[in-house]
């Protein structure tokens, strides 16, 4: 298994992927939770419910159109999360990533 | 003796994968900004699963700041080290992986424990334990949990007082 080739979902709300934001890049991997078109072909075992909030891990798939398909890799229905929790803790991640390897650094 | 050292340490993924060794130490020690850890534990998803037999799982655990790579023995029943211990430990322990085993599926949610351990080069999990978590927050708890503890915990390095005392403990013993 060549873990080096398999990237981490790097956590992005759905307000990330506009075309100019950072995370918006070909091949990109991805946790997207929220409403984006996932292709779920290579997926297994898991029933996709209308009304249900899934999250998909998997990589972004930017079509001549300038739209992305995320091309999920697994997914888990996610029903019950907390989601105004969840965009906040990502804010508070993303502030603890840079401050730890700020210091680092230093 | 500094109680990280003792303790499974609640890491994000960034922060695991840049804990150092010390090359030179016996037993093999790992550190994290200068405090020593040996144990940890992982809340992600499982992105990848390889079995060999009835050797060993290998999975990798993504908790969205990177991935984890964590090893599963299943060979207890083969295995010399095992074979000084009580034949039934033996078995238990042996039952107990391959129930994990079952449990770890691609993209479930897994909480993993286990001894902090490096192969050729890259860090990873020695797994004694997981919990599958069907609680759709327990990613979120996770990652606030260990914020709060790098914070007021595991970035503070112990006062010198503590350290003496705890070293004067242990030597009385």
């Amino acid at each position: 298994m060549a873990s080096s080739s398999i990237k981490p979902g790097i956590l992005v709300s759905l307000q990330d992927l506009y075309p100019s934001s950072p995370f918006f890049k070909q091949g990109a991997s991805l946790r997207v939770t929220g409403k984006l078109k996932i292709d779920t072909r290579h997926l297994r075992d898991l029933n996709l419910r209308i009304g249900s909030i899934y999250q998909f891990i998997g990589e972004l798939l930017i079509q001549s159109n300038n739209e992305a398909i995320l091309e999920a890799r697994v997914g888990r229905n996610v029903d019950g999360m907390d989601l105004n929790l969840y965009y906040q803790s990502l804010q508070l991640l993303r502030q603890f990533q840079s401050n730890h390897t700020s210091d680092q650094a230093t | 003796m500094d109680p990280t050292y003792g303790t499974h340490v609640k890491l994000l993924a960034f922060d695991f994968l840049s804990l150092t060794q010390k090359s030179s130490s016996d037993p093999i020690c790992f550190y994290r900004k200068g405090r020593p850890v040996s144990r940890a534990e992982t809340v992600g998803v499982v992105v990848s699963r390889e079995r060999k037999g009835d050797k060993f799982l290998k999975f990798l655990v993504d908790d969205g700041t990177g991935c984890i790579p964590c090893i599963l023995w299943l060979n207890h029943l083969n295995s010399p080290y095992f074979s000084r211990c009580n034949p039934s430990d033996v078995r238990l322990m042996a039952d107990m992986a391959a129930g994990f085993a079952e449990e770890i599926k691609l993209g479930a949610l897994a909480r993993v424990r286990g001894r902090i351990t490096s192969y050729r080069g890259a860090l990873q999990i020695t797994v004694s334990d997981v919990f599958v978590e069907r609680d759709p927050n327990a990613q979120i708890s996770y990652w606030l949990d260990s914020i709060r503890l790098a914070v007021n915990c595991y970035n503070v390095l112990p006062s010198p007082n503590f350290l003496k005392h705890h070293h004067q403990q242990n030597h009385k013993r």
